[in-house]
């Protein structure tokens, strides 16, 4: 498959600050690409530089063949931006929204009617159109902000952490909605910092902190990097000390690293089952009660913690 | 080869000119899409209407004083109560009637007594019973007026009373005199007679007073006043710049409000330049006030009897001018300002100090000097001068091109100010 965007070296500073630090990676067309990171990694500026809303202080990226910083208006009409926050007027109805932008994508006439239409069913909202976008759920306006980024069809999707904030029911149909619309043949840029999501949905994941892209690849490629290990996931009571159970597991064999994430303590092994009883003895030892032990396979979220040394949900 | 080169180069501009074309019926759709949404918006909560046509015609309407009766009759309404029923009575109300300064209107003692009691007449005449020709002559005769306290208007009727009243009783004096005068000569051969002698004489002198030729000329002088003011043309033109300068003001809390809610960053995603969305913004704003504008001056001509029709072109110059003025304040304004509530209390600040100033509620030439060359900085009171322009001083299209070039003067500048410093975070 061809590339739709190659980013080279995008970098964005403001000030003595620099939020992109060059930034290279490419997405083929039809795969859902997700770049997964904490909050302040970079995601949304990255995601503004590709929009053509801010200039790259330096570097450049093509979309669709155009350039973002000589060509904007060419990249605008191949694209679809799914803002973070809802950016829609709250006092107009769903479909006066859908038809107020599909006019500032060019559309008109009978094809924007169709088109509206097809969206209103595509977010199951047809028969909810003729209220006030005020008067929805966060869910339902959510879908809606979705929709006005389908209104032209656009070849590219960028997605900016789009279920932030909304009930699991809501979050369920939204990544519904981006998997049907990649199987359609839509491309998918998608910012998160949800490592389920981005294990969910994406054919390739960027990993992005502090402005730089640690790792690129798909999900095997990623977990191959932290080797064949496990991660050993101990609840503890709210009223015991996560860190000193933390630095007590560091020096038991097999332990290859021991954090603190709220209360829990993550452990990586390359076996979970052979250190357990080690592990739940030394908790014993300091009097530490653990409620209870998760095991999970090597991940994304392992990935992070491997990479940075920080979970991703503390970040 | 040459023509076949020449075709092309023609198909080439044809075909150019044609995708120019296209661009521009674009544009021309997204500027309409952006004003329209911009109304929808404005006009969702039913309230908007109290604010865009209801208050500018309550106050419009207060400041004028009220609208104009139907009769063209300016003078003192005075409620008068004839008890005497007499000749000699109804020859005041006559002279009454025939006065420059009050209109009388014979009413029941009652009646005039409720209306007094009420402050709905500033005085009273009551002429009571016994008021004749011999009442007069032996100078029994007593008349009454009820006045309210330090009222102007009442002081002026008693003086219209007193004339009429001299005026009668000069003529009874008249009749008098000739009939002593023939009594002396010869005596009359019955009391009839005498009578009779009497009442032809008070005709006669009735006759000569009213046809006194006037004995003063007025000539008015053609030095301006220095306060050239007509509280219902002031109240119109002053209020309708102050309803329609606060909400074009406002266009500083459509681009907070399009900043804050993101709605204008992901604008700025679809293929619409900057200058569309300023323009559709600005356009539409304009064309709403032209609209409110047309409806306030469309009531003072129908409810107030202003002339503000005269001249539709100049009407419609100025009034654009005007609107365009605020509008572009209001978009340089909106790149100072960062929310939408900061921006709602600075544009209504921002309006009512202007139009105060530039002379919306109080004419101008009441300030001092060097405060009336100090506002001409104000849009307000370019715009005020050219719409008084209109409806004071019957002035047309040449007339009101002085103030409408200055507010576009102003637009331009306005303008480039906010669009240079526009962001859309």
């Amino acid at each position: 498959m061809p590339n739709i965007l190659e980013s080279q070296n995008l970098v964005k500073t403001y000030g003595d600050f620099t939020a992109v630090k060059g930034i290279t990676f490419d997405i083929k067309e039809g795969e859902i690409f997700s770049l997964l990171g904490p909050n302040g990694a970079g995601k949304t500026t990255t995601i503004s530089m590709l929009s053509t809303l801010y200039a790259p202080t330096s570097g450049d990226a093509t979309i669709g063949g155009y350039s973002v910083t000589k060509d904007p208006m060419a990249v605008k009409r191949v694209i679809g931006v799914v803002p973070q926050d809802l950016a829609l007027y709250e006092d107009l109805t769903a479909k006066e929204n859908l038809v107020f932008w599909g006019q500032m994508y060019g559309l008109g006439g009978k094809s924007l009617t169709s088109r509206v239409d097809e969206v209103l069913e595509q977010i199951g909202l047809t028969d909810k159109a003729k209220n006030r976008v005020k008067t929805y759920s966060g869910g339902m306006k959510r879908r809606v902000n979705i929709g006005v980024g389908l209104l032209h069809k656009p070849r590219l999707l960028f997605m900016d952490e789009p279920t932030v904030g909304i009930d699991p029911q809501s979050r369920r149909a939204i990544l519904d909605t981006v998997k049907d619309l990649n199987k359609q043949g839509m491309t998918v840029l998608y910012t998160t910092h949800y490592m389920e999501e981005a294990a969910e949905l994406s054919n390739r994941v960027g990993i992005i902190d502090h402005g730089e892209l640690i790792a690129l690849g798909t999900q095997d490629e990623l977990t191959k990097q932290v080797g064949e290990t496990e991660t050993l996931i101990l609840h503890i009571g709210e009223n015991e000390d996560p860190e000193t159970l933390a630095k007590a597991l560091s020096g038991v064999e097999g332990v290859q690293k021991a954090d603190v994430t709220d209360h829990e303590v993550s452990v990586i092994t390359a076996d979970a089952k052979d250190i357990l009883a080690a592990v739940v003895g030394k908790a014993n030892e300091r009097g530490i009660k653990i409620r209870s032990i998760d095991i999970r396979e090597p991940n994304l979220e392992a990935v992070f913690l491997h990479l940075t040394g920080r979970a991703l949900r503390d970040t | 080869m040459k023509s076949v080169a020449s075709v092309s180069k023609k198909e080439v501009k044809k075909q150019s000119l044609s995708l120019c074309g296209k661009k521009v019926k674009i544009i021309m759709k997204k500027i309409f899409a952006i004003a329209w949404k911009d109304a929808i918006v404005r006009f969702t909560s039913p309230s908007e209407l109290l604010f865009f046509i209801i208050l500018p015609i309550v106050f419009t309407f207060l400041l004028a004083g009220g609208t104009p009766s139907n009769d063209d009759d300016n003078r003192i309404r005075i409620p008068v109560v004839d008890e005497s029923q007499t000749a000699v009575s109804q020859q005041i109300i006559d002279e009454l009637e025939n006065s420059t300064a009050v209109r009388p209107e014979v009413v029941t003692r009652a009646e005039a007594q409720s209306q007094f009691d009420d402050r709905r007449a500033d005085a009273v005449f009551i002429i009571p019973a016994g008021v004749d020709i011999e009442a007069l002559q032996n100078g029994s005769a007593q008349v009454e007026m009820l006045q309210q306290p330090s009222n102007l208007n009442a002081g002026i009727a008693q003086r219209a009373i007193l004339t009429a009243i001299r005026r009668v009783s000069s003529s009874v004096s008249a009749a008098q005199n000739a009939v002593r005068q023939r009594e002396a000569k010869q005596a009359f051969a019955s009391d009839a007679e005498k009578q009779a002698y009497f009442e032809s004489s008070l005709t006669l002198a009735q006759d000569i007073q009213a046809d006194a030729p006037e004995r003063v000329t007025v000539i008015e002088g053609t030095t301006p006043d220095r306060v050239n003011y007509d509280p219902r043309a002031n109240s119109s033109a002053g209020q309708l710049i102050t309803w329609v300068f606060i909400p074009l003001f406002g266009i500083s809390a459509l681009f907070a409000s399009e900043r804050q809610g993101g709605t204008l960053r992901r604008l700025l995603t679809t293929p619409t330049t900057k200058a569309t969305f300023l323009l559709g913004t600005i356009s539409g704003q304009v064309a709403m006030a032209l609209i409110q504008m047309f409806l306030l001056v469309g009531f003072a001509i129908l409810a107030m009897k202003l002339n503000w029709g005269r001249d539709p072109l100049a009407l419609f110059v100025i009034l654009l001018a005007s609107a365009l003025a605020a509008a572009a304040f209001g978009a340089t304004l909106g790149t100072f300002i960062k929310t939408e509530a900061q921006a709602s209390g600075v544009s209504i600040m921002f309006g009512m100090v202007m139009a105060l100033m530039g002379g919306c509620w109080y004419p101008l030439e009441l300030f001092p000097t060097a405060i009336q060359s100090a506002v001409k900085v104000l849009p307000t009171t370019w715009a005020m001068q050219g719409m008084l322009d209109l409806v004071l001083r019957g002035g047309g299209l040449v007339d009101v091109l002085p103030e409408a070039g200055v507010l576009l003067v102003f637009a331009a500048i306005f303008l480039s100010v906010g669009v240079s410093r526009f962001r859309y975070e």
